[in-house]
């Protein structure tokens, strides 16, 4: 495969930046942290650029460097609470109830804060499938994880979704 | 067409991320393999000036205290981990 070049990145921006930025969102919650991590990611495809040959497709490649910019970000973020003697369940919650750019209703409010509380690997499976609707061998191809295994974590992530929302309900 | 999960963006953000992307090829030019190696090299000697004068200094000067914030930001930007953190609490009690 040729090199790709600025116009090829110009191509990959105009793609796929927005469906990357609700990607992103929907792991780490806020608008802010979604805007900085977006242009961490395409700042990291830049400088990867002329060593992409290919081996992917772009979008799975542009993929898998935005959802470990993601994850860096959430590990920060966990070990900035724990630093600080913070309850991480109460700093996660806090994500949501402090964005401003957030407005839904009080089930979709339940629903983020309980994917916020969610371990990484299930939190990224379960918004892959949920809420991009990608196929698990799309999944896996962009985590490096089986369809196996990312089968049992969306089970798993579902179970622990619907107990989180029940507790709130109670 | 995407799921509605309550999250929103302020007017314009999309037309203005992708402006703002699409600068990033004339901020971060390529470097050379010179300038890639570049700061490995100016590090080596800013640590082998920084070893000189900080022997002489530590004698003669106090250390300055850092804020709890300061510390917590240096911390996160070593990549320490949580294990780290809990194994460090653990052998100090």
């Amino acid at each position: 495969m040729p090199r790709m070049d600025e116009r090829d990145f110009n191509e990959l921006v105009d793609k796929y930046s927005e469906q990357l930025y609700w990607h992103i969102r929907n792991l780490v919650g806020s608008h802010e942290d979604t805007d900085d991590i977006v242009q961490d990611t395409f700042i990291k495809a830049w400088k990867a650029l002329p060593s992409f040959r290919g081996e992917s497709s772009p979008s799975t490649w542009l993929w898998r460097i935005a959802t470990n910019e993601a994850l860096a970000f959430l590990r920060k973020q966990r070990v900035r609470a724990a630093l600080r003697f913070q309850s991480l369940d109460d700093a996660a919650e806090r994500v949501i109830d402090d964005d401003p750019w957030f407005n839904g209703d009080e089930a979709q409010r339940r629903l983020a804060k309980a994917i916020i509380r969610l371990p990484d690997k299930q939190r990224v499976v379960f918004c892959m499938r949920y809420f991009e609707e990608m196929s698990y061998e799309d999944i896996s191809e962009v985590t490096g994880t089986s369809v196996g295994a990312l089968k049992a974590s969306f089970h798993f992530a579902s179970e622990k979704i619907k107990d989180l929302v029940q507790l709130e309900q109670d | 067409m995407r799921k509605n999960n309550g999250y929103n963006v302020p007017d314009g953000y999309f037309e203005g991320l992708r402006t703002k992307l699409s600068s990033i090829p004339a901020q971060e030019k390529q470097p050379t393999r010179f300038q890639k190696f570049a700061p490995y090299l100016a590090l080596a000697a800013c640590f082998a000036i920084a070893v000189l004068i900080g022997n002489f200094i530590l004698n003669k000067t106090t250390v300055p205290s850092a804020s709890d914030d300061e510390i917590i930001e240096y911390l996160i930007s070593s990549d320490i981990t949580l294990a780290q953190i809990e194994d460090f609490l653990i052998s100090n009690q």
